[in-house]
């Protein structure tokens, strides 16, 4: 377990088509060193749960760009509790404005990161996480 | 002194060849010679070609510029200096804006105003549902309903958005790609009811199916398929709306998904030639279908790539049409060109910044010359759906450009420029270059099916994130001036919660106010011209009328052509 990679499953949900984001976080994340699964576009919470939970994943990262952030992560925070898989990191990254952040983080969200944010700074995040509380 | 200087022999004994030699060796040597440059090397920001610190007639030389071949004059091949042989002394470039929200009726206000306020036309985006063929009570489309455009689920929806003070439009722009024939069918539907002539105005669409599986994502069905729809569109327009254009190959998203200027034209023209042979095979000419290529694009912050770029399009496109296609009608070789300052230049940071940033480009878009339409999109974008006010100053940016400025006063001021007509040829070489690797792969729709453009993109976009963040390409805001206590406190537009409501209620209502039998005859007519190879306009404008929903429509043809899932390969994540 300790050895093994750290499995991230990237995200879109809904109609949100935007990926230039999710392409350059996937690049970064594999080149820490991460295994990335990708959904592609048109998920549903529901969906997003059901794939993490099949593949493993000990992230989930959902980019959102279309502003339909407060109608979908809630859900799918939900749909990993009754899943019991809310053990897992979520991470939500794209065009949140900052009072939908802090009512995701609120909900359960582990960290928000905005359109600025570097992505060594989110490979840094999820790695330290998998220190403290997978190894 | 320095006439003195001049005289000084060289410190090898040598002279020099000639005046420049002689500047390096007297007057730009010593001035470096306690100091060097401020950087070790000099490259342009998208395609990293490296700069000379001056540019002279030497470089046109070696280049073996030819002014009569490379220029021309305005109005004439190769169209360098501009398609329009006044430039912008006759007519100002028409001014648009991108925009569209909540509900027919909320964007329909808001057009009429952004009309009264001096804009000659607009540009509709639709919500996500409606350019992804979906109705809004479908369950993806939850939270995006009139959220990013306008929603439009039937014909009763378009009539209200085209409520219109129709005596100031000259200029109406439709985005909206994989559902393109019902997006045309509602149009013509709601101008009929209207009582609006067809002809009193152009209409463009985008119908831009295949940038959208390069990099968008909007699309529906397979490829193959999604060319056969916009060809579709194209031959039903060309028959029955001279003055409309019905194509636009919208490169301006292969720019905003961080193609370079090669990228972009290389492959926006491969893709424009896939149409092009797939109209041709219907039984047109070069000459009868040619003038109605449009392109948009979007320019960088790099202001002499931007300006080279849009020099390069014309004259690509004119060499293209003249020299693979054999056009000869001048408005067949003449590029149809809308430009705009592009959004990925602007930033979330210091969002007032983008203001400089929008002047800036939109007066790159006026030097570059022969663009007909420029949009400009809001300083606030970054954050949200732009706000009233950002609509507002993104008019007077254009204003400013035009009349305060004057670089639209005499026309292509820049042409003959050493460094602008090396770059230019430059970009026209390479582009000619990676067209052909396209043609090897066998065009635009086989490079799509087998990833390469988005593996391409992909790289591009990695590729300028990790500039960002290592600092080589200096941001400011972001990289470079940064506030590290920066609020965000920037006023951005609040969509009403309502507007997700009325629409569903809206569309309710239509679905129990219609003849059901009626939908379900046009909706087997539809299904019987996508099995076959009738064009689906008609049939579709049929459903349309008998107030069919989009989603209805676009699913009969879901059932016939099946729906696209890219793999890990094609989707380039």
């Amino acid at each position: 377990m300790a050895n093994r990679k750290i499995r991230v499953l990237l995200a879109k949900l809904g109609l949100d088509s935007h990926t230039v984001g999710i392409t350059v976080i996937a690049g970064a994340l594999r080149d820490a060193g991460m295994e990335v699964i990708y959904t592609g576009l048109r998920q549903t919470p529901d969906m997003v749960v059901q794939a993490a939970v099949q593949e493993d994943a000990d992230v989930i990262g959902i980019s959102s760009l279309s502003g339909a952030q407060m109608q979908h992560i809630p859900k799918l925070l939900d749909r990993l509790r009754s899943a019991e898989a809310d053990d897992k990191l979520v991470v939500v990254g794209g065009v949140i404005p900052d009072e939908d952040a802090a009512e995701l983080k609120a909900a359960g969200v582990d960290e928000v990161f905005t359109m600025g944010a570097r992505t060594e700074d989110i490979a840094t995040f999820i790695r330290t996480w998998w220190e403290a509380e997978r190894r | 002194m320095t006439d003195d200087s001049r005289k000084r022999p060289a410190p090898d004994g040598t002279e020099p060849a000639d005046a420049e030699a002689t500047w390096r060796r007297d007057v730009l040597g010593p001035a470096l010679a306690d100091r060097g440059e401020r950087q070790d090397e000099f490259v342009t920001q998208q395609m990293h070609w490296p700069l000379k610190d001056l540019y002279t007639s030497r470089d046109l030389d070696e280049i073996g510029f030819d002014p009569g071949k490379d220029l021309g004059f305005p109005g004439e091949f190769p169209y360098t200096r501009g398609t329009n042989p006044a430039g912008y002394r006759q007519d100002l470039w028409t001014m648009l804006q991108v925009t569209g929200f909540g509900t027919a009726t909320d964007s329909a206000e808001r057009w009429s105003k952004m009309l009264d306020q001096g804009l000659n036309g607009f540009i509709i985006e639709y919500d996500l549902p409606t350019t992804n063929g979906y109705d809004s009570d479908h369950p993806l489309a939850e939270g995006e309903v009139a959220r990013a455009g306008t929603a439009i689920d039937t014909l009763a929806d378009m009539e209200q958005a085209l409520d219109l003070p129709w005596d100031k439009l000259q200029h109406l722009s439709s985005v909206c790609n994989a559902p393109q024939p019902v997006n045309l069918a509602m149009i013509l539907a709601a101008l009929e009811k209207r009582d609006i002539d067809p002809a009193s105005f152009t209409l463009q669409m985008s119908n831009a199916i295949l940038i959208e599986y390069t990099c968008v994502g909007r699309y529906i069905y397979p490829p193959k398929h999604g060319l056969r729809i916009a060809t579709d569109c194209i031959e039903y327009t060309i028959r029955n709306h001279a003055n409309w254009i019905p194509i636009s190959v919208v490169s301006a998203q292969l720019y905003a998904a961080r193609a370079t200027p090669v990228q972009e034209l290389a492959f926006g023209f491969s893709i424009a030639m896939e149409y092009l042979d797939a109209t041709l095979a219907r039984g047109f000419e070069i000459d009868e279908v040619a003038p109605y290529w449009s392109f948009i694009t979007g320019l960088e912050m790099d202001f002499f790539e931007a300006i080279a770029k849009l020099r390069a399009y014309r004259k690509i496109w004119a060499r293209l049409m003249k020299e693979r296609y054999g056009a000869k009608r001048e408005e067949s070789l003449r590029l149809r060109l809308m430009s705009s300052p592009g959004t990925t230049g602007l930033t979330l940071q210091q969002p007032l910044n983008n203001i400089a940033r929008l002047g800036i480009q939109t007066l790159a878009c006026a030097l570059g010359g022969g663009a007909y339409a420029i949009t400009t999109p809001l300083h606030d974008e970054a954050h949200a759906l732009p706000s009233e006010e950002a609509v507002r100053v993104g008019i007077a940016v254009q204003n400013i450009v035009a009349h305060e400025t004057g670089v639209a006063d005499t026309i292509d001021p820049l042409a003959g420029s050493y460094l602008l007509e090396t770059m230019t040829r430059r970009m026209e070489d390479e582009v000619f270059a990676e067209i052909e690797k396209v043609d090897a792969m066998g065009g635009a729709l086989a490079a799509i099916e087998a990833g390469y453009f988005q593996k391409e993109l992909a790289r591009s976009q990695r590729a300028r994130f990790s500039e960002i963040e290592d600092g080589t390409r200096k941001q400011i805001g972001v990289n470079h001036l940064v506030q590290a206590d920066e609020k965000r406190s920037i006023e951005t537009f609040k969509l009403g919660e309502t507007a997700e409501r009325q629409q569903l209620a809206r569309l309710a209502r239509v679905r129990a106010d219609r003849d059901d039998a009626v939908v379900a005859k046009t909706l087997d007519r539809v299904r019987e011209a996508a099995s076959g190879d009738e064009n689906l306009v008609p049939p579709i404008l049929d459903a349309v009328k008998a107030y069919a929903t989009q989603g209805e429509i676009c699913d009969v043809m879901r059932e016939v052509f099946g729906v696209y899932h890219p793999d890990s390969l094609t989707s380039g994540v």
